[in-house]
């Protein structure tokens, strides 16, 4: 499994593709609504409204499970996304994401409720063919500070066009820092979306489940 | 004699009715994902001149079938497109209607 993983992850490399995420922004009008489960280690849900092409908010909710201890942390959070820079490429596009927010967690750690500070930023690229992207998302409070940073990259089978599915194949690696998973979690994952509906499903390298469902509206 | 200016009249609004753009074709860069193009179909159909909407990845090209007589200006499209996340190059307006349009993008695939 472990070979396949840096098979697959080496063609990516040699290839030099760069690719995308999901997007925290749909478009001026436009909302998001998004639910991800991650091999039991983290559980999010996210809504955002869009006022602007370039910026939205709206709020959201993660919980963290460590698989190394019991600690298990409840964030929810108000945040505002920013898009920070965006280039439109004949074949291509690229954007620069940033976002801030303040919440509250509690945890099994510790007693009561702490105010909870969230900081991310996400850079990607996109053709019809290939994607790439990364990102970094960091909660922290008085009680703990946990970073997840994701690397996706992705290879579409065939070009999709406006209202037929899309399907891409993509491996992820993801790193957490503060204690939920030791080392990095790697993943093989299926993406497929049309029209406004993306759903996203694979297996982490430990057999565990994970899965991404998000509407734009 | 009365008639022919009659004539003439009726013949020039005839000619300039024919001459209307039925169709308004834009070139557009970063149009590489059908998910994330949602918002151009929401934001061009806010139009009241906006008959029907077509994208195309494969040719770049976002189409605005137009209401009969009417028509959008080249700043407010750029806006829409803008407020949907993807930058204009070219507008033109031609006299293909939308269903034609269609077609051809079908043949064109690949």
């Amino acid at each position: 499994m472990s070979r396949w993983f840096i098979a697959l992850g080496g063609t990516f490399a040699l290839a030099g593709y760069m690719s995308v995420m999901a997007k925290p922004i749909a478009f001026a009008g436009g909302y998001t609504v998004m639910a991800e489960y991650g091999a039991g280690t983290m559980e999010e849900l996210q809504f955002f409204y869009a006022p602007r092409y370039d910026f939205s908010f709206g709020g959201g909710y993660l919980k963290l499970n460590s698989d190394e201890t019991p600690e298990t942390d409840n964030i929810t959070y108000a945040r505002v996304n920013y898009l920070a820079h965006r280039w439109n490429l004949d074949d291509a596009q690229a954007n620069i994401f940033v976002w801030g927010g303040l919440g509250s967690a509690t945890g099994n750690r510790f007693s009561g409720t702490v105010l909870a500070e969230n900081a991310g930023a996400q850079a990607d690229y996109e053709t019809r063919r290939v994607y790439a992207s990364f990102k970094t998302d960091l909660q922290r409070s008085s009680e703990f500070s946990h970073r997840i940073d994701t690397v996706q990259l992705g290879l579409a089978p065939y070009k999709h066009d406006y209202g037929g599915l899309a399907t891409w194949f993509l491996v992820q690696a993801r790193q957490y820092t503060g204690g939920i998973h030791r080392g990095t979690e790697s993943a093989l994952l299926l993406r497929l979306f049309k029209g406004g509906v993306w759903v996203e499903a694979g297996i982490t390298n430990s057999g565990k489940p994970q899965a991404m469902v998000m509407f734009n509206f | 004699m009365k008639l022919l200016p009659r004539v003439l009249i009726s013949l020039f609004f005839l000619v300039g009715a024919s001459a209307q753009a039925v169709t308004i074709e834009m070139n557009v860069n970063g149009l590489v994902c059908a998910f994330c193009a949602q918002g151009i179909d929401k934001q061009l159909r806010k139009f009241p001149a906006t008959a029907d909407v077509v994208v195309s990845l494969e040719q770049k090209l976002v189409a605005v079938a137009l209401k009969d007589g009417q028509d959008i200006p080249d700043a407010e499209l750029r806006r829409a497109l803008t407020n949907a996340g993807y930058t204009v190059k070219t507008i033109e307006r031609t006299q293909t209607p939308i269903a034609e349009l269609r077609e051809r993008l079908k043949q064109s695939k690949p």
